[in-house]
């Protein structure tokens, strides 16, 4: 399995355009948060501010990482290499899971260096804008937000895997959360009541990753695990899908 | 050693593959013949897993494809001009191959060196020729040295030296005792490469036999004749109920054997400058054959 691991990898980092989404991925949330508190007025920053701006941010860097998912599953489809990768490996379930864990790695390590690189970077600039104190209280958020980034990433894959096709997949996975839980979370809110928006899977993620505990009804673990237990879901489907369809 | 055995693959009501079984020995290059559409490439990509075959089985010295730990140490398989992704480089499209197989580094650059890409194993896939990409696939069959060879047109895009290469290459793997099956719509390359052949048809096994065989059997055969007394020949022959075709000084008599007119002539004290059997090439042998397999299926579907 670390073999397969490793092969993984060697196949993500060695396409030019995997980096370049990886690197948007990281940029953008970086620097929305570095800019916002380059040029916010000091009166209005305190010490929570910096993991406000992280976390706020936290559900566009998710998603971009979703893409990188999205496109080491689909990129073999489009590319043929998935034929290779199944003469390499012929077990399918092994192949699914090793792709899952190093996605899984790097979503969360993706995420841990947004927020990692924030504090930091963030901190220097408050520090030589003189705004005093500490800026690099740690919430419970963080950690949320570095699972998210794991998870979206699996849930990215699985999604590639079931269409096969990059387009449709990162469509999927970005109006999912954008578009269709809105609709539908606001549809059914008018219909049955507003207690439905919280089974809404991306709302509920999303608010595990807020600087307080929401007030849903779930708890930040509880939200966490139901979006956790969407992601199982899509990912068993996609998995089986690989196993049955012909490469 | 391959054996494929009832090999049936559907595509919803479609059979492409119609319980097909044949084998291929180590040490000799087998030839894998059809027509366009009729199965090959599909048959292929059953026998190492791509595709779900729904009836039969595929074996390798024994084991399913499924079953190989490091399938690259024993089966080496070259489908669709290599299939690497465009924005990487070859060395590193070699390179994730060998670590998933447990290879290592060195042995990359050694296929490389092989296959004769070692000065552009930096370059991109996308910015390579078919030819290159062809020569990238025949590296990565090579990678870790398998018993069994599969190839899926290796000739396609090749230019001349490429498929003299290619032809040695084959031979040259057969000679070290693995297992090589081949398929190409080259013919006349094929019979260059190639000492057995498959020939197969709407999915269904034609043929399984040496290239000399498949040729004696279904290729055409005639006895050309010249003579001096070609005109008295002719008119002796017709007489006798024989087919014959004359021109330009050269006698062409179909259904005959040789010493049948040989001693038709020695009767008639007729002089002969030239009595020869030929036989039709391996190409001619196969359009013949592949064109009743047509013929017969269409009409049984006509039937059904």
């Amino acid at each position: 399995m670390i073999a397969l691991i490793r092969s993984e990898w060697i196949k993500l980092r060695t396409v030019r355009s995997n980096v370049t989404t990886a690197i948007v991925a990281v940029a953008i949330p970086l620097l929305i948060t570095l800019l916002s508190v380059a040029f916010m007025k000091t009166s209005s920053i305190d010490e929570s501010t910096l993991s406000d701006f992280v976390l706020g941010t936290g559900s566009i860097a998710v998603l971009l990482i979703g893409v990188i998912g999205v496109l080491c599953v689909t990129q073999e489809y489009s590319q043929g290499t998935i034929r290779l990768t199944l003469a390499a490996t012929p077990g399918r379930t092994r192949v699914y899971v090793g792709k899952a864990t190093l996605m899984a790695l790097v979503g969360a390590a993706l995420t841990g260096f947004i927020i990692l690189a924030s504090l930091v970077v963030g901190s220097l600039i408050l520090g030589s804008r003189d705004v005093p104190g500490s800026h690099t209280s740690m919430s419970a958020g963080l950690t949320s937000m570095v699972l998210m980034g794991a998870l979206v990433a699996l849930l990215g894959m699985a999604i590639g895997t079931l269409t096969r096709n990059p387009p449709s997949a990162i469509t999927t996975l970005v109006l999912w959360p954008l578009l269709v839980e809105g609709i539908v979370g606001g549809l059914l809110s008018l219909a049955v009541g507003d207690d439905v928006r919280r089974w809404m899977p991306f709302q509920t993620g999303f608010n595990s990753m807020f600087p307080e505990t929401p007030d849903n009804g779930f708890t930040r673990w509880e939200s966490l695990g139901y979006f956790a237990a969407w992601v199982l879901v899509v990912t068993v489907l996609a998995e089986r899908s690989f196993k049955r369809r012909d490469a | 050693m391959i054996d494929v055995e009832g090999l049936t693959k559907r595509y919803g009501s479609t059979t492409a593959v119609d319980d097909l079984s044949f084998s291929v020995r180590t040490g000799v290059v087998t030839g894998f013949l059809g027509p366009n559409g009729s199965g090959k490439s599909t048959t292929m990509r059953c026998m190492i897993g791509l595709d779900r075959m729904q009836a039969g089985r595929a074996l390798f010295d024994g084991k399913k494809y499924a079953d190989l730990k490091n399938p690259l140490h024993e089966v080496g398989a070259l489908l669709d001009a290599g299939n690497a992704h465009s924005g990487r480089s070859a060395r590193n499209h070699l390179r994730w191959m060998a670590v998933s197989n447990g290879l290592s580094p060195k042995r990359v650059d050694e296929v490389l060196e092989i296959v004769g890409l070692n000065e552009v194993a930096k370059k991109r896939a996308g910015q390579f020729s078919l030819g290159m990409k062809q020569r990238l696939g025949i590296a990565s069959v090579l990678l870790g040295d398998p018993r069994v060879v599969i190839l899926d047109e290796p000739a396609n895009g090749l230019d001349p030296e490429g498929i003299r290469w290619i032809r040695e290459m084959l031979k040259h793997l057969a000679s070290q005792g693995r297992a090589v099956l081949v398929s190409s719509h080259l013919l006349s390359e094929m019979a260059l490469i190639a000492d057995e052949l498959v020939v197969i048809g709407k999915g269904r096994l034609i043929e399984q036999c040496t290239v000399d065989q498949f040729i004696a059997r279904h290729a055409k055969r005639w006895v050309v004749v010249r003579s001096p007394q070609l005109a008295t020949l002719v008119e002796v022959a017709r007489a006798n109920g024989m087919q014959v075709a004359t021109g330009d000084g050269v006698a062409e008599f179909h259904g005959v054997e040789s010493a049948t007119i040989g001693e038709l002539a020695a009767r008639n004290a007729i002089v002969l400058h030239e009595l020869s059997t030929q036989t039709g090439s391996l190409e001619d042998a196969f359009l013949e054959v592949t064109a009743s397999s047509v013929e017969y299926h269409g009409r049984t579907e006509a039937n059904s």
